[in-house]
């Protein structure tokens, strides 16, 4: 079994008019300003864009500091900013990625085992 | 287009003014500013206000009404702007605009922000409000973590080092130590820097602007109306504003602006120069390696070569071209909405031969105000009057 099946999908849309994939939270497509639409599950899986560990981190989110942010370039074509497990290995530019949980942008990336 | 000219200029000390409210900061730079021009204040046409976060922090909106009140102008349209960090920069073009549209003769343009008063939790939250929150709020990113993940890119692809990027902050402080205005000047070693805490990987704490309180304010006239003021005049040559990607996966490339790429290239084609004409430039230095990355996005310093260059010697005061004389926003600080104006307040003086760590025969100014995650930026081209 492939991981893209293994793991979760990250929720895109795409637009049913002029067929571009984009991130859901938006109400017509950047590309013809269709509003129809489609949910678009594309697989969590790509390569480290960047990261950084925040340590001084937004009230919502101190109990969880520090935490590393990641952005990801998915093997689908799109970038995505997300985060990395707290149990994850250290990741290095360039590192595989795959996601463990994902809702509208809440992502998080794992470093994969390498092949 | 008409020909507008800066002719009056007038800033607060950037820092703290604990008990002082926001107007009262932003009233005492644009006054200054309108004794500076020696302009008749019933011929200043419009006014507009940069500010970001004085709703969430002071609990105050209409402050370019109340400026205007308490500075007894006209009946004119007063305006608040908002484009984060870059919102003193709009707020000066809009003015620019204005006059140069022939809406008006005369235009104020002022920046206030008070920042110091909230506590870190309640800054940082109204901070983050310059973020895509839909996009990339989920992730707990934070803006000293944009330019970590810019940082370690730049580290990557062109081998930049810790030395290199504390060779800006020590310039930076260094220089901050000779402007009145400026919160942080000081004189580092790289081994204080090295032992600062560690913010957002790798950027330390010496690699961040403080949070100030602080007010800045110019007035400009259209050439034609030049004989009826007595402030010493400095041409504007271009005055650009655009737009880049609004969440950080939108950016094709991490360690580059888009918006300030096309504000670079629009404003040297409207204003006829070119980047090796610039003789100084005031630029948005929010983080040490963000000085890196604008000046090369502006096109001064090669691709990659940003921190050698500082590293060398070759941005400093007599350097091939000066970057950040004031102290920038990493020693000066960054009042938010404040901080574009004062840039222009700081350019100004390099043009009129008057800045108290003034670079030599100063001609071409540049400013570059950047705001949220690169949504927002303006650029601007200043020449000393002939």
């Amino acid at each position: 079994m492939s991981e893209t099946l293994v793991f979760p999908s990250l929720p895109m849309v795409r637009c049913a008019r002029c067929g571009r994939i984009d991130t859901s939270m938006r109400s017509v497509c950047a590309g013809c300003l269709s509003s129809d639409l489609r949910p678009e599950p594309v697989a969590g899986v790509g390569r480290v864009v960047s990261f950084t560990t925040i340590r001084r981190a937004p009230t919502q989110f101190r109990d969880q500091a520090p935490y590393d942010v990641v952005v990801v370039d998915l093997d689908a074509g799109l970038r995505v900013t997300g985060r990395l497990a707290a149990d994850s290995r250290r990741p290095e530019i360039g590192s595989r990625v795959h996601a463990i949980r994902a809702e509208r942008a809440d992502t998080l990336f794992m470093v994969s085992e390498q092949a | 287009m008409r020909e507008v000219v800066i002719v009056g200029i007038g800033s607060t000390p950037f820092g703290r003014h604990a008990g002082t409210p926001i107007e009262q900061l932003a009233v005492s730079a644009a006054a200054q500013a309108i004794v500076d021009a020696g302009v008749d204040r019933e011929r200043i046409g419009a006014l507009y206000l940069g500010n970001f976060i004085s709703g969430p922090l002071n609990g105050k909106e209409v402050l370019a009404g109340i400026v205007a009140d308490q500075l007894g102008l006209p009946n004119i349209p007063c305006t608040k702007v908002e484009g984060a960090c870059a919102s003193g920069g709009i707020a000066f073009r809009h003015a620019w605009m204005a006059i140069a549209s022939g809406q008006c003769d005369a235009a104020i343009a002022v920046g206030a922000e008070t920042m110091t008063h909230a506590t870190t939790a309640q800054s940082t939250a109204a901070l983050n409000c310059a973020m895509d929150n839909e996009h990339d709020g989920p992730s707990g990113l934070t803006f000293p973590g944009l330019f970590g993940l810019a940082w370690r890119v730049h580290a990557q692809r062109y081998g930049t080092t810790r030395a290199q990027v504390s060779a800006v902050v020590r310039k930076n402080k260094r220089n901050g130590l000779l402007n009145p205005l400026a919160q942080m000047g000081a004189e580092l070693t790289d081994e204080q820097i090295d032992s600062s805490a560690t913010i957002c990987d790798p950027l330390q704490l010496y690699d961040c602007c403080p949070t100030s309180d602080g007010a800045a304010a110019v007035v400009l006239v259209a050439r034609s109306m030049l004989r009826e003021v007595t402030g010493v005049p400095v041409d504007i040559l271009a005055a650009i504003q655009t737009r880049g990607a609004s969440r950080i996966a939108g950016h094709p490339d991490l360690c580059s602006f888009d918006a300030t790429v096309s504000a670079a290239q629009r404003a040297f084609q409207a204003a006829g120069v070119a980047a090796a004409d610039v003789d100084v430039v005031e630029l948005h230095d929010c983080f040490s390696i963000a000085e890196v990355i604008d000046s090369e996005d502006l096109g001064l310093i090669p691709r990659g070569q940003g921190a050698a260059w500082a590293a060398e010697g070759r941005t400093a005061v007599d350097g091939d071209v000066a970057i950040n004389p004031s102290g920038g926003l990493l020693a000066k600080g960054h009042p938010v909405g404040a901080t574009g104006l004062g840039q222009l307040y700081e350019v100004v003086q390099q043009l009129r031969g008057t800045h108290p760590n003034q670079v030599p025969d100063a001609r071409i100014g540049m400013t570059h105000n950047l705001g949220g995650t690169g949504v927002a930026c303006t650029v601007s081209l200043l020449r000393a009057a002939s």
